[in-house]
């Protein structure tokens, strides 16, 4: 019996439940890739050539819908006000105000670029997360949290935003105890966990997709499994679902905590 | 008119709106568990450097817990008795780092 279910799964093709090849377990191999083309010792991969064309899209879009804009918005300029509207007025404005509209264009680029990055994820061919490599979200934290220490130094001063840093009407003693608390969460835990937070959605994110397209193609059989396999395609859905909402959340959470270090950074000033 | 007869500075003075509020508490919240993180790690890793200098190695498990003490301690100091919402407002109730120009 066994030995007639096995000949139909493999005719099926690939691996399949009592095929006798067990599992293919998806793993961190899911997250590396062959070059697409090596110059020298530098290897160009598909999460490059993912970050290269999102880069582009951004810039060409923004640049077709505002190239000519109009008084009365048509079309593309339609679409791309009310990508800045909803920036300006979901992120920006709560945290900065009015006068934080001077860095709109930096918040726009940001976002769109996350968001872009993450659905990338979701889109056929591409079906990959470039987010889920730490080596695009590393430098994203690093050159956000170097504009709100510069910031805070400029607008502040070196002493000024030194002593802003220390929380207030707190016992000296206290303090104390609280510097290397302080010092580890502002140069180190507080971008470590901007970054962190964002890579390890989409990396968790694109697992999980990977594990249920995976486990569906596994139990797909003529046996039992294909009653799982319809369970396991369901979950693809619904995950499915759920990643295009954690892609557009994981963007707003990143740039709305970036308005809110910029907005702690000029607060002096306000 | 705002009503309470308290004149031109008090009717600028405004309740912040859903967005403000959800700005406010994803900033409030990842700043907690930041301190959460840092006490844990800072007293972890003073408790580490004790017990390579003794030789021992209680001071590292005990350094991670006085470390998450101090930091569950301090944040409800901070946002706990103060409220997360008061801690995040000036003396004249707006939210810190904004105005009423928007």
């Amino acid at each position: 019996m066994i030995g007639d279910v096995r000949v139909v799964a493999d005719a099926a093709g690939g691996c399949h439940l009592f095929s006798g090849c067990g599992f293919p377990a998806p793993g961190l191999q899911n997250f590396n890739f062959k070059p697409l083309f090596s110059v020298g010792s530098f290897h160009f991969t598909k999460p490059m050539l993912i970050a290269v064309l999102c880069t582009v899209i951004v810039i060409a879009f923004f640049w077709a819908a505002f190239r000519k804009p109009k008084l009365v918005p048509r079309g593309i300029q339609n679409l791309g006000e009310l990508g800045i509207l909803a920036v300006r007025d979901q992120i920006l404005r709560p945290s900065l105000g009015r006068k934080g509209d001077v860095y709109l264009p930096f918040l726009v680029s940001l976002f769109f670029y996350i968001f872009l990055m993450n659905l990338m994820e979701l889109i056929p061919v591409f079906q990959f997360p470039a987010m889920s490599r730490i080596g695009f979200v590393v430098p994203l934290a690093i050159m956000v949290y170097g504009l709100y220490l510069y910031l805070g130094f400029k607008n502040q001063g070196a002493w000024g935003y030194i002593s802003n840093m220390w929380p207030r009407g707190v016992p000296w003693p206290v303090y104390i105890i609280l510097i290397p608390v302080e010092l580890l969460r502002f140069f180190i835990i507080q971008p470590f966990t901007l970054g962190i937070r964002l890579f390890a959605n989409m990396f968790a994110g694109h697992l999980l997709l990977v594990i249920f397209t995976v486990a569906t193609w596994y139990l797909a059989s003529f046996t039992i499994g294909l009653l799982f396999a319809v369970g396991s395609a369901a979950m693809v859905l619904f995950v499915f679902v759920l990643e295009l909402l954690i892609d557009l959340l994981q963007a707003f959470i990143f740039t709305t905590l970036t308005a809110t270090y910029i907005a702690s950074a000029l607060e002096a000033q306000h | 008119m705002s009503g309470n007869g308290r004149g031109a500075v008090t009717r600028r003075v405004r309740e912040p709106n859903e967005a403000e509020m959800r700005a406010l508490g994803l900033s409030t919240g990842w700043t907690v568990f930041s301190y959460m993180i840092s006490g844990l790690v800072a007293y972890g890793a003073i408790g580490w450097g004790i017990g390579k200098a003794i030789h021992a190695e209680w001071p590292f498990p005990v350094g991670m817990m006085l470390g998450l003490g101090i930091s569950v301690g301090f944040v409800i100091y901070r946002y706990g008795r103060m409220g997360a919402l008061e801690q995040g407002r000036d003396g004249r109730g707006r939210v810190k780092g904004m105005t009423d120009d928007r």
